[in-house]
């Protein structure tokens, strides 16, 4: 039975990766399994849970979320009745853990929303890769130069404490990182010892949020064509500008959310005829009924929020995507784009190894 | 009115929701019909009444044992669809839905509206409004409203997408004295629009000018192709309200209205004659000079006044409408100095003195309205003692009846004293007015519509080679495939190329390698541009370098933007760096494009280079007014850019030749490709031969949204 550790940073696409690589083991006939030994929530925002779920789904496992992912914690997690807990907290993670791996011939393991949570006591990912007895695929998020640095020094600890590195993915790359991370990223990791078994790039249809996710952010109340949740937000625009400046402004930014001042009913009509996906009104203002018809005509949801719009764009930086398990096309992208970007072996050693 | 007959001239209207109590619409309706001397069948339809003013009453339509022409509707929105549906069945041809609650208040109203206009469709119904006052024609004659009032018989047509607005310039119409041939309230413009109006008031006999007043137009193609070929029958005035952004707020909330460039409006308007009124007191002081005067062959105009000093004002209106002082013939001035007092002025303003009385004007009118060179005459009368205001008054009408062919309008510059001369002169159809300014103004539209009028119809488009439309579509669907909108500039040249505008090609290098290679490829000196979709502003960010003589400065300076536009836009997606040739001088100009929503592809063209939209120097057209060499050389010629263009201060003239061209071809583009929204050439430089497209950016979208 062997454990693959997936750690990194947050937004760095762990559990996809995890996704991806549970899929084609057991597509090619190994038993896999999931566990989450230390889950995030922020606020309401359940995107772990969803995690979960997902894995369960697709992995076809016969275990409750609180078996696949025991514990939960959030930034201020150390209250009194945490630390009275904490003695408790390995013992209880190594018994989910072994209902998880039981007859399986691979355990996906998710690390953490930064691998050095729970350091305070032994249960950053470092430690629990030990205590499982894990080897880790380290997920490499690196937007700049200063957070490449960052995951260097966590590989170096990966060695420290001796842990098998099987070898690096960098997921979710976006455009404006596509050069330097095929270049200086991956040589340098490469030089010292590190291989990269893929530079994964960012896939919009997996990675937007849908408007679903923003209205769950959000709180809002719906005005408008609650059918088309599931569209994709590909860019967020705020419009405040006048109407001559505007259209080639919205005109740019396709699948977007718009968001305005409910009395901005020349905005909002504009927008309408380019490439939205939703249009937010804050500031509690409620929009004209010709706007609202326009948007019904459309299929574009509306939302109203009575923050203003400072607050609400504070908000929408929460706003996470999340695979459905029936979402088949999703799942169909992860599986190719990893298929066509992975170096398999050094995985497939390991497991059959 | 030949295909709107059932609307303005029925035989048969029944009245749907008609009434006993004066309260009610379903009364005044009736009421205006009958009060309005229709002569054709009037049948009441109401259920809940058997009889109403002595005329029997029906529970519904299908009950009539003839088919009514016209029916007019005032029930309850929700009962709408039904009674019109029974319309359909009977046979009704036409529909004035006077009923409120439709698409004006929101979701509900929409959808009601939809299935109204399904069932006309359904029958071949046509139909006016919902949510309107009605309309009126006053040679049928039929009044179809409840609006309070009949107008005067004339041959005006007014089309007006405010009901408001529509009634009271019915009761301000009688104290000037205007006469009108159909007043058309829109409403909601379901089914029948500004458009179908226009197009029916073209073709009456009995309207003379067209005027309107819309807050948008429904259908920007379909607008500019009727109102081309009406405008030649005769003079279309509109007013479109919401030109100011505010304004623009103010319509999208009053119906809805996109917000549509005031600019493309402007564009449409003088590509099909249409003449556009800055105000409502523009609109009907335009309406009355063409409801009575001839149209004017040239813009030469003559003054013949009392007074001097609004004599030099009226002049100073003169030259800042573009008009010209008419100089008269020797003749004229001869006759004039004989026979007028030794101070009066004989050269134009012809000032007769303020002791003029009307053998004075009778005479120097006469004279003036003679002289060839004198195509329009302004009158002006100040009250002084002895001016005799209805008898001039009366010699203006007579002169202008003798002199047919060109107008005269009279400016009557005082109150209570000069009423009866200025009542005089209405009814006879001498256009009179308190100031001059609104005169020369009229004057002016008249001009204006005679030489659209007068011009022949857009020549052939002229023939253009080597244009690969497959090739340019192909980069479009790359691009979307990409999941971009915005190109990068190397697939904007390719754009330019497959439609022959000479560009100066750039290639895209990911590396300091690559881009040096690429640089001796096309050939040193070169100039590097960032590559992103997100960069607009290239120089801004550090993004450009010019005049690189050497590989090894081509590599600095690959390093040197790298770094600038990652300190400056870290977030921006980099594909590479653009390499392309350094071209030689010319003029910069900017070509570009901007899709707008109703009218499609307008096209701006001016001064070019970073300070565009400061400076503004620019002039806009519609991409299918651009289809002749004529009409593109027009559009060059009224920026300052032409002066440039021309050669100044020892300067050779550049190729304006090798510019028309291009400007016909990115017409074209526009036109066919009907993915791309907007598209800016800044600068192409014109050369002494030739001219080079330096920087080219492109918007498309997924039309599929």
């Amino acid at each position: 039975m062997k454990a693959l550790y997936f750690s990194g940073k947050a937004g760095g696409g762990k559990t996809a990766t995890a996704l991806g690589v549970g899929m084609k083991l057991k597509k090619e006939g190994f038993k896999v399994s999931y566990f989450k030994p230390i889950g995030f929530r922020k606020g309401t925002v359940k995107k772990d849970d969803d995690d979960v779920i997902l894995m369960r789904e697709i992995l076809k496992l016969p275990l409750s979320c609180k078996t696949i992912s025991p514990i939960t914690v959030n930034d201020q997690y150390l209250t009194a009745h945490f630390i009275k807990e904490l003695p408790g907290l390995l013992p209880r993670i190594t018994e989910a853990y072994r209902s998880c791996q039981e007859g399986y011939d691979l355990v996906l393991i998710d690390g953490s929303i930064e691998p050095f949570v729970g350091a305070n006591n032994g249960l950053d990912d470092f430690s629990l890769a030990a205590s499982l007895d894990a080897a880790v695929l380290p997920v490499i998020r690196a937007d700049n130069d200063f957070q490449l640095d960052e995951n260097l020094l966590y590989l170096d600890l990966w060695i420290a404490k001796q842990i098998q590195v099987i070898g690096c993915i960098f997921n979710n790359v976006d455009q404006a990182q596509w050069i330097k991370s095929n270049s200086i990223y991956r040589s340098t990791l490469e030089e010292k010892g590190f291989p990269v078994l893929g530079v994964i790039p960012r896939r919009l249809e997996i990675s937007s949020p849908t408007v679903a996710e923003f209205y769950d952010a959000l709180h809002g109340e719906l005005l408008a064509a609650p059918d088309n949740l599931n569209r994709l937000v590909e860019n967020v625009v705020i419009g405040t500008m006048t109407i001559e400046s505007a259209l080639g402004y919205l005109r740019r930014a396709p699948n977007k959310a718009l968001i305005t001042g409910g009395d901005r009913s020349d905005m909002a009509l504009t927008a309408l005829e380019t490439s939205t996906s939703v249009i937010i009104f804050t500031g509690g203002l409620y929009p004209d009924v010709r706007v609202l018809s326009r948007a019904a005509e459309k299929g574009v949801p509306v939302i109203l929020v009575h923050e203003d719009t400072y607050s609400t764009v504070e908000n929408l930086q929460s706003v996470y995507r999340s695979i459905h398990p029936q979402n088949k096309e999703a799942i169909a992208i992860v599986q190719e784009t990893m298929d066509k970007h992975v170096n398999w072996k050094p995985i497939f050693d390991y497991v059959r190894g | 009115m030949n295909g709107l007959d059932f609307l303005f001239n029925p035989q048969q209207v029944a009245v749907i929701g008609a009434s006993q109590s004066p309260q009610k619409i379903g009364y005044a309706i009736l009421d205006n019909i009958i009060k309005s001397g229709y002569k054709g069948a009037i049948y009441p339809v109401n259920p809940r009444e058997s009889e109403i003013g002595g005329r029997k009453c029906y529970c519904s339509i299908k009950d009539i044992d003839v088919p009514v022409e016209l029916a007019v509707i005032s029930i309850p929105a929700a009962k709408v669809g039904q009674v019109a549906r029974e319309c359909g069945q009977s046979g009704v041809k036409g529909l004035v839905v006077i009923t409120a609650g439709f698409k004006e208040v929101g979701l509900e109203g929409h959808k009601l509206e939809q299935e109204l206009l399904k069932i006309c469709r359904e029958f071949g119904m046509r139909m006016l409004g919902p949510n309107c006052v009605g309309l009126m024609n006053t040679h049928s004659p039929i009044n179809a409203s409840f609006a309070n009032g009949f107008p005067n018989r004339g041959n005006i047509s007014f089309i007006s997408q405010s009901g408001a607005m529509l009634v009271s310039i019915l009761d301000w119409s009688f104290e000037m004295g205007l006469g009108f041939s159909s007043f058309i309230s829109l409403g909601n413009k379901a089914d029948l629009n500004e458009v179908d109006f226009i197009e029916s008031c073209a073709d009456d006999p009995q309207t003379s000018v067209i005027l309107c007043y819309i807050e948008d137009v429904t259908n920007g193609d379909r607008f500019v192709k009727v109102c081309s070929s009406a405008a030649r029958k005769k003079p279309i005035v509109i007013l479109k309200s919401g030109t100011s952004t505010a304004g623009a707020q103010a319509a999208s909330s009053h119906t809805g209205a996109l917000a549509g460039s005031d600019r493309a409006y402007d564009a449409a308007f003088r590509q099909c004659g249409v003449l556009r009124a800055d105000s409502m007191n523009d609109l009907f002081d335009l309406a009355r000079a063409f409801s009575a005067q001839p149209l004017p062959l040239q813009p030469r105009v003559a003054i013949v006044t009392n007074a001097g000093g609004p004599a030099i004002v009226t002049t100073d209106a003169v030259e800042k409408n573009g008009l010209k002082m008419a100089r008269f013939t020797k003749e004229t001035i001869d006759q004039l100095r004989e026979n007028l007092p030794p101070a009066a002025n004989i050269y134009n303003p012809v000032d007769l003195i303020g002791d003029a009385r009307n053998d004075r004007y009778h005479f120097a009118l006469d004279t003036v309205l003679k002289d060839n060179n004198v195509d329009s005459v302004l009158v002006l009368l100040c009250p002084a003692a002895v001016t005799e205001p209805l008898e001039t008054a009366k010699s203006i009408v007579e002169l202008s009846q003798r002199f047919a062919s060109k107008p005269v309008m009279a400016v009557y510059m005082g109150g209570k004293s000069l009423e009866t001369g200025n009542n005089y002169l209405t009814e006879n159809g001498i256009p009179v007015f308190t100031f001059p300014e609104p005169s020369v103004r009229a004057i002016k539209g008249m001009v204006d519509y005679a030489g659209y009028k007068n011009n022949p119809a857009v020549l052939e488009p002229v023939e253009l080679a080597s244009i690969d439309q497959a090739a340019a579509q192909n980069v479009i669907n790359d691009v979307l495939a990409d999941r971009r909108v915005v190109m990068l500039g190397h697939e904007a040249s390719s754009m330019m190329a497959a439609y022959g505008i000479p560009v100066s090609h750039s290639y895209l290098a990911e590396t300091e390698e690559e881009a040096a290679k690429i640089a001796v490829k096309v050939g040193l000196p070169v100039a590097l541009k960032i590559s992103s979709p997100r960069i607009l502003h290239k120089t801004d960010v550090g993004g450009v370098e010019i005049g690189l003589h050497s590989e090894a400065e081509v590599r600095r300076a690959f390093t040197r933007i790298m770094e600038k536009v990652r300190y400056f836009m870290p977030d921006a997606p980099i594909y590479g760096i653009e390499v392309q040739n350094m071209v030689e001088d010319g003029v910069e100009v900017i070509v570009g494009m901007s899709r707008d929503i109703q009218f499609g592809p307008l096209v701006v063209f001016g001064l070019g280079g970073i300070y565009v939209n400061l400076l503004e120097e620019v002039t806009f057209r519609l991409a299918t007014a651009l289809v002749t060499r004529e009409e593109v050389e027009k559009m060059i010629a009224e920026t300052k850019a032409y002066t440039l263009l021309k050669g100044y201060r020892g300067k050779k003239a550049a190729d304006i030749g090798a510019l028309t061209d291009s400007i016909l071809r990115t017409a074209r583009m526009v036109s066919d490709l009907k993915q791309i929204t907007e598209m800016d050439i800044n600068p192409i430089r014109v050369h002494t031969k030739g001219v080079t497209a330096l920087d080219v950016k492109i918007t498309i979208e997924d039309n599929d949204h």
